[in-house]
């Protein structure tokens, strides 16, 4: 693995297709009574031919970004706005760069920049601070 | 939904409560984004969505009912702020509280049509009383 320093940019991690059918066990596990998420009649009304993705599934592709590269129990902090919908059948893609390095209570950890795109749109933006590895990092 | 309603909500606290996030739950989450399975009862980082909610003793559901949501398209997803003090597992018994901590009302300059900013956070504590997690939720409520 090579160095952990500002400007790194952490491996992508793919979406291929969002799938409904996730979508539908998501919204049960949830309780998400919102059926944007799973009624193809509900989105009509909106303008849309496809349903809406949870917010929290697109966050989870980030997360599952971070985790790939840090581990399972990197996580210290997930913070991002949504900035337009996603639907059924995207593919997404999940990027980010470390911004800052910083020791703090015994552990390295690493602030980043990241966000989920569709092509070439930003779907979701924000920041995440990670554990990483000291014997990698700078 | 009034104007003075809607800053009425703020410090209304949920009823609060404990959850435990069981294997088959956690399971079908991760199953649900596309990752491998954690393993070592590690719970997917995104269950800070749904287990404060359910935890804090409401729902999705009494959420919208609170805010005054309704119909498709009245609720959209300004942003999270999730912090993580320790990983989350399975099989432990977490204590949670939260409450409504700010609201605001917009109105757009070109159409004139309300929305209001519905911003609620919930804290996840462990058996030992320990922080264990803190959510800060922003939604967007279409009038």
């Amino acid at each position: 693995m090579s160095a952990i320093e500002v400007g790194t940019a952490i491996p992508s991690w793919t979406m291929e297709r969002v799938d409904p059918q996730r979508m539908k066990t998501m919204a049960a596990i949830l309780r998400d009574p919102y059926e944007v998420h799973w009624d193809h009649e509900a989105v009509r009304p909106l303008g849309f031919d496809r349903v809406i993705n949870q917010g929290p599934l697109n966050l989870s592709y980030v997360a599952n970004m971070l985790m790939a590269w840090q581990g399972a129990s990197c996580i210290r902090r997930l913070n991002v706005r949504f900035t337009t919908p996603v639907f059924e059948g995207d593919q997404l893609v999940a990027r980010g760069t470390v911004t800052g390095l910083e020791q703090v209570d015994g552990e390295l950890r690493a602030t980043c920049d990241v966000h989920l795109d569709r092509g070439d749109e930003a779907v979701l933006v924000g920041t995440s601070i990670i554990v990483v590895d000291e014997a990698v990092s700078q | 939904m009034s104007d003075a309603d809607l800053h009425a909500l703020v410090g209304h606290r949920f009823p609060g409560g404990t959850r435990t996030i069981e294997h088959w739950e956690n399971w079908l989450l991760t199953d649900c984004t596309g990752a491998d399975q954690l393993g070592d009862d590690l719970v997917h980082p995104i269950a800070l969505f749904h287990v404060p909610i359910q935890g804090a003793g409401t729902s999705i559901a009494d959420l919208f009912e609170l805010c005054g949501a309704q119909g498709a398209g009245s609720v959209g997803l300004d942003g999270y702020d999730w912090e993580y003090f320790a990983p989350l597992r399975e099989g432990v018994e977490y204590r949670v509280e939260g409450s409504v901590t700010e609201v605001e009302r917009t109105v757009s300059d070109q159409t004139g049509r309300i929305a209001d900013r519905f911003v609620y956070a919930i804290e996840m504590t462990d058996p030992d009383g320990v922080l264990t997690a803190r959510i800060t939720n922003h939604w967007r409520i279409r009038r």
